[in-house]
């Protein structure tokens, strides 16, 4: 088991767009940590520089402290899981499970013995004169987790190794993943393109987006202190409201749309940062399940209209119409969280947007109806709409790196 | 399962019934079509060893003789018997062995190369290989002929390549060998994920031992595929056989065949014996790996 450093580590492909910039990220030996972002970020290309399947630009990877830019694959004692498996059709599972074994010499007893208690551990053993094409999906995901538990190596790399799974394997796989990772207390590098999976699996999550790495946290805190609109949008599902406003610091006001949202005085006084964009619009967020139907809940009142509502059997999602000033700086968060603009547009109001609230399951709504929602003006978010980054509150301080 | 679940009587509907109908009818055509170009092409096989066990005033009868009655196999002991065949059979088996082991060797490097290595200029490098495939052998001829009979005045190369030696037939094979097999292999190679060999240098292998213990045995019904290939092409060929071999002694089956037809005119018997003989060897290679062959074939249609 061994730490995994990147230190100043960049990808060029050709020479124009670094598919890797400048990244720096530390994995604690024995530490769960989750690369995501939307495809094209550069979080396999980052996993792949680790193996040694990718050559290194600039910057130094390191391994248990040993500098590994110039090693071969096989020599950096990692295990890989592929996401197609990558398991070798013309060999049984054993041999399967055995190939990392037979290439470091292992003896043939020793193989055995390992290869038949990895098999049993992982439901495997009475497939393993099978080859890979006879067995389901799940089967094959437990074939390739186990070629790479079997030699035991100093860390993990997994690229996305469950998105060939259907929905309830998933789930379960999942489970499973972690549970192994706990017990082997084995350092793990896990690349995804879920949140959701993220979220659930990492002890930290690394956010990249472009090339660049947007913030290394806890999911909570991820979920919490988003770094800038780019995580802000991107964790969470479903994601967080993003609308414009405008706001005066000294008068203690938000105006969202035609609606003036007063900020209490220590909302005020945790966001020192705020005073420097009074007279300014910026970016506010709010998260669904903080929108909340007026009746019973003090805070902020908003007029809407109710565009749709969907039920997911414990809650239902809706979507509410509101006059507001919707994101401009589209370029600044995760397009697929971007809901489409609103189609209909509320009768005699200039512009609108779709808040989406999560809403107890009892509430009887229908689309088309007016409603109230009230908002908690302590659990807004405020982003810099120049630059994209967080205005951060002293009460939950950003301790990790921010991307610029 | 002794229950039988009763059921009400469907309604045959009319409609449903007569497209039924049709679809057997249109299935019979086609059978029946299929069954004519099986016809078409074994025939002249027939034909060719029915003939080649009739005695010679039965062949060229005027009413036709559809199946020997009297059957001989003296016209295979005068093709055993005729001069210079058992050179050739050997000269044949030694251009066909090298033919084969190279084209394998040299078409995997380079379908390697060509599949797994980015280099520069290997997009037109994969159009010249096309490209050549298309260039007609009869159109060669005489430009490889000048060619190899200048290699004849070459020391140090002269002992193998040249007019008259049978290294230089199997160098003029491999150049139409050779881009096929290149192109076959290619195909296959990319059908192979390159996640297999990755993962196979990450679990601990060289990149040559990935090579070997996982690429080579996944290619290997492509290797068999090409060998037959090969396998045949070097066999059948005759007309740079013909036009490059002199000595009678050097000539393999196929121009071996041709001295059946002399001035006098040509010996029938002998000359479907010899044929007969010399197709042998081809079905019984294709036999013992014509299991292989069929998923190989496909599996190197759908990629590449």
């Amino acid at each position: 088991m061994a730490n995994i450093e990147f230190l100043h580590v960049t990808k060029l492909y050709g020479g124009d767009m670094p598919a890797v910039r400048d990244l720096n990220l530390e994995i604690a030996e024995g530490e769960f940590v989750v690369l995501v972002g939307p495809s094209g970020c550069g979080k396999t290309t980052a996993l792949r520089m680790v193996a040694g399947l990718e050559e290194i630009t600039a910057g130094e990877i390191r391994i248990g402290g040993h500098v590994v830019n110039d090693l071969a694959p096989r020599e950096r004692d990692i295990a890989m899981v592929f996401q197609n498996y990558a398991l070798y059709p013309h060999k049984t599972v054993y041999e399967n499970l055995a190939f990392g074994l037979r290439m470091r010499k292992v003896p043939k007893a020793e193989q055995k013995t390992r290869v038949e208690e990895i098999a049993r551990v992982l439901g495997l053993g009475d497939m393993l004169q099978r080859r890979p094409a006879q067995l389901s999906g799940g089967q094959r995901q437990r074939v390739a987790m186990g070629r790479a538990i079997v030699r035991e190596p100093k860390a993990f790399l997994m690229d996305e190794p469950l998105s060939n799974l259907d929905a309830k394997l998933r789930v379960q796989m999942r489970a499973e993943i972690a549970r192994i990772q706990q017990a082997l207390k084995v350092t793990a590098l896990y690349v995804t393109h879920d949140q959701v999976e993220a979220m659930t699996m990492g002890h930290r999550v690394a956010v990249m987006r472009d090339g660049v790495l947007q913030q290394v946290d806890t999911p909570q805190r991820l979920y919490d202190a988003p770094a800038n609109l780019f995580v802000a949008s991107f964790v969470g599902s479903p994601p967080m409201n993003l609308l414009q406003a405008g706001i005066d610091y000294g008068a203690g006001t938000l105006q969202l749309g035609e609606t003036e949202v007063t900020l209490p005085s220590d909302v005020l006084a945790s966001r020192p940062g705020l005073r420097a964009f009074t007279g300014r619009t910026v970016a506010v967020g709010i998260r669904p399940e903080d929108v909340r139907e007026a009746a019973g809940w003090d805070g902020a009142r908003l007029r809407g209209r109710i565009l749709l509502v969907e039920s997911l059997g414990s809650e239902q999602l809706v979507h509410i119409e509101i006059a507001a000033a919707p994101l401009e700086r589209t370029d600044l968060v995760d397009a697929a969280a971007q809901p489409a603009a609103s189609p209909l547009g509320v009768d005699g109001l200039g512009q609108a947007v779709t808040l989406l609230g999560r809403f107890d399951r009892h509430l009887l709504l229908r689309p088309g109806e007016a409603v109230e929602v009230a908002i908690d003006p302590q659990l807004l978010h405020f982003f810099d709409l120049e630059t994209g980054a967080a205005i951060p509150s002293v009460q939950v301080p950003l301790a990790a790196e921010v991307a610029t | 399962m002794s229950a039988v679940t009763p059921m009400a009587p469907t309604p045959v509907r009319a409609a449903a019934f007569r497209p039924g109908s049709r679809r057997r009818l249109r299935k019979g055509g086609w059978n029946a079509l299929a069954l004519l170009v099986l016809v078409v092409m074994v025939f002249p096989v027939y034909w060719m060893v029915s003939t080649a066990f009739k005695p010679g005033q039965k062949i060229l009868s005027y009413t036709p003789q559809w199946f020997p009655t009297h059957p001989t196999v003296s016209n295979f002991s005068d093709a055993t018997h005729q001069a210079f065949f058992w050179n050739a059979v050997k000269n044949s088996l030694i251009v066909v062995s090298v033919v084969v082991a190279l084209s394998l060797v040299l078409a995997f490097l380079a379908a390697l190369a060509l599949a797994k290595f980015h280099f520069y200029g290997r997009k037109p490098f994969i159009v010249v290989i096309l490209g050549v495939q298309m260039v007609p052998l009869a159109a060669l001829i005489i430009p490889l002929y000048i060619m190899m009979s200048r290699l004849n005045d070459v020391k140090g190369v002269n002992h193998v390549l040249g007019v008259d030696k049978l290294g230089g037939v199997i160098a003029m094979y491999l150049t139409f060998v050779l881009p096929f097999a290149v192109w076959t292999l290619r195909g296959f190679l990319l059908g192979v994920p390159k996640e297999l060999e990755e993962s196979a240098m990450v679990d601990g292998a060289t990149r040559f031992g990935a090579f070997v213990r996982i690429l080579l045995p996944l290619v290997g019904p492509g290797l068999v595929a090409t060998s037959i290939f090969a396998f045949i092409q070097a066999w059948n060929e005759f007309i740079i056989a013909y036009v490059f071999l002199h000595t009678p002694e050097k000539q393999t089956l196929m121009v071996w065949l041709a001295s059946f037809t002399t001035l006098r005119g040509t010996e029938w018997g002998p000359l479907m014996a010899g044929a007969t003989l010399c197709s042998l060897p081809v079905i019984v290679f294709f036999l013992l790996v014509q299991r292989r062959i069929a998923f190989g074939l496909t599996a190197g249609a759908v990629k590449g």
